[in-house]
């Protein structure tokens, strides 16, 4: 279990982080979004005490970081996988690692292993590309067993068979008890991992909630008909209030409108139907919808010339 | 506390380019007393010639430590890794004292190896060119040799203290280098064009070089004792502010 609360963080004018509070529970993957700039990796480190809050803090297990006498047992975190010295081999990158929390060497050979690196552990880390860092930054998430993961952007410079491996992981840890907290841009992997969600803008909460109310409550809702009187259709479904935008001659997308309702008015009109089904937006349409007024650095459409 | 200093020690010595400084540590002043020993004149050599030829030249390796302890900490902000020190072990004094033991220690050695070897080495030749050269009865080269030790140690602290307050390699090893060869001796000339008599009393970093001299001359100096304590009072001075800079700073 982890608790923040009451967090704020400001560098200079700049509010990082502005009186944020959230639960992450045992048991499940949380995802932790916000949009660039809107203080996710801030609250991670004010977590792990690495920067200084202004108010409030974080406990995990009910205790504050600083009270945990060997965190690597207790608390796994990756911020960032750039935080290696470039000389020192992947090995020996996590055998200080382990010592400073008294775990054996065999520990360092086990993690290695596990996250695929041990052919690669005696070179030097500058020749290893981005997606081997994070699989480094893992085995040290993962050496000292911890019940807790803590993980800023996991997922960066993996590619495809990596972003899976890792969301197999997190799945794993959080089905054996491990509360895991996991910020990503890739929404549509956070879709797959995640079972709660924090949501944050310019560092205030946004939403805590499960993924399937997230995008139950902020994502577009549609009905989708595809029928040989599709004319016939829109004009009666205008008629009741429903918006309708055509996808091709014989497909429309309706709007304020059940597909229970349009099941019915096709019915009294004897309109036959081909497809009548309820669509859902992503998780990113949610994310961007809800977010919209958080955006720091939001971009113009691109309109095509 | 023992597995810090252990995570210290495997990060001092993991690191390819410490290996490089230790290498050159040693190598040049071994080198540069076998050749000077080898080739000097040496009618009427004393053995504070030949402590003063040792201690001389390891004053290299003494910087040299004080780049390694100024880049055991630098280079940890250069790359990141202080973010993983402190999130593996939070007690944030614990890590730096735990530095600050890992470097000294490594001074010692280091040290500790060129000061006897060369030693033994010139000393060795000059007997084979038919000079004299013993410790007995000479507690001034005897007071060098060791002070020559301390010094290395004070220096390696003084690179680490300084690297926890500028954080950033080249200019914490440029302020190493450049305080005793430019800052004090313009620092020097000032006062003296000022009137003020004996003007390396009052710098610490020429007090200090004084604990390897094996020709201290007491009257315009702090003397060895002294001036070691000076010297190792800043230098604590420079350590104490980085410590309390880096508990608090964020990291």
């Amino acid at each position: 279990m982890i608790s923040v609360v009451d967090l704020s963080k400001r560098f200079g004018r700049t509010v990082a982080v502005d009186h944020l509070t959230f639960d992450v529970r045992p048991g499940t993957v949380t995802g932790f979004l916000g949009p660039n700039g809107s203080g996710k990796s801030t609250t991670m480190r004010c977590m792990l005490e690495l920067d200084r809050p202004d108010t409030g803090g974080a406990s995990f297990a009910g205790r504050p970081y600083h009270k945990l006498s060997a965190p690597l047992h207790e608390v796994g975190a990756l911020l960032d996988a750039g935080y290696v010295h470039p000389g020192r081999s992947g090995r020996n990158h996590l055998r200080w690692l382990a010592a400073s929390n008294r775990l054996p060497r065999s520990r360092v050979d086990e993690v290695l292993d596990l996250v695929g690196l041990s052919t690669v552990a005696g070179r030097r880390v500058k020749t290893y590309s981005l997606g081997m860092r994070q699989r480094l930054g893992l085995a040290g998430v993962l050496l000292g067993d911890p019940q807790i993961v803590v993980l800023d952007e996991p997922a960066n410079g993996l590619d495809p068979e990596g972003i899976r491996w890792i969301r197999d992981v997190l799945v794993h840890l959080a089905s054996q008890g491990c509360t895991v907290l996991v910020s990503s841009h890739l929404l549509s992997e956070m879709a797959q991992m995640a079972n709660d969600l924090v949501v944050i803008g310019q560092g205030r909460l946004i939403e805590q909630c499960s993924v399937a109310e997230f995008v139950e409550r902020h994502a577009d809702r549609w009905v989708r008909v595809k029928s040989p009187a599709v004319e016939m259709l829109v004009n009666v479904a205008t008629s009741q209030g429903a918006q309708a935008s055509m996808v091709d001659a014989t497909t429309v997308e309706l709007r304020g409108i059940t597909t229970v309702e349009v099941g019915e008015l096709a019915a009294r009109d004897g309109i036959v139907l081909h497809e009548l089904s309820p669509q859902t937006g992503s998780l990113e349409d949610a994310f961007l919808q809800a977010t919209a007024d958080a955006q720091q650095f939001a971009a113009q459409p691109v309109v095509p010339s | 506390m023992i597995s810090t200093i252990n995570s210290e020690w495997i990060k001092l010595r993991t690191v390819r380019m410490n290996l490089v400084l230790f290498i050159i540590a040693v190598a040049f002043p071994v080198i540069v007393s076998v050749l000077v020993a080898s080739l000097g004149d040496i009618d009427d050599l004393r053995v504070s010639d030949v402590a003063g030829l040792v201690t001389g030249t390891s004053v290299v390796t003494a910087l040299l430590l004080g780049v390694v302890g100024a880049v055991s900490i630098s280079a940890e902000f250069a790359h990141g890794t202080i973010r993983p020190t402190f999130a593996a072990t939070p007690k944030r004094t614990r890590v730096l004292l735990s530095k600050a033991i890992v470097t000294a220690v490594f001074a010692v050695v280091a040290e500790t190896l060129v000061v006897v070897f060369c030693f033994l080495v010139s000393s060795a030749i000059a007997s084979s060119r038919g000079a004299t050269v013993s410790l007995d009865g000479e507690p001034e080269a005897r007071a060098a040799l060791i002070g020559i030790v301390i010094f290395a140690v004070i220096v390696s602290l003084l690179g680490l203290g300084l690297g926890m307050i500028i954080r950033n390699t080249p200019t914490a090893v440029a302020v190493l280098i450049l305080w005793p060869l430019v800052v004090e001796n313009i620092v020097f000339l000032i006062l003296s064009a000022a009137g003020v008599d004996h003007p390396q009393k009052f710098l610490p970093y020429i007090s200090g070089f004084g604990l390897g001299d094996p020709n201290l001359a007491s009257s315009d100096s702090l003397g060895r004792v002294a001036g070691g304590l000076y010297f190792a009072a800043v230098t604590l001075s420079v350590v104490l502010i980085g410590t309390l800079i880096t508990t608090r700073r964020d990291a």
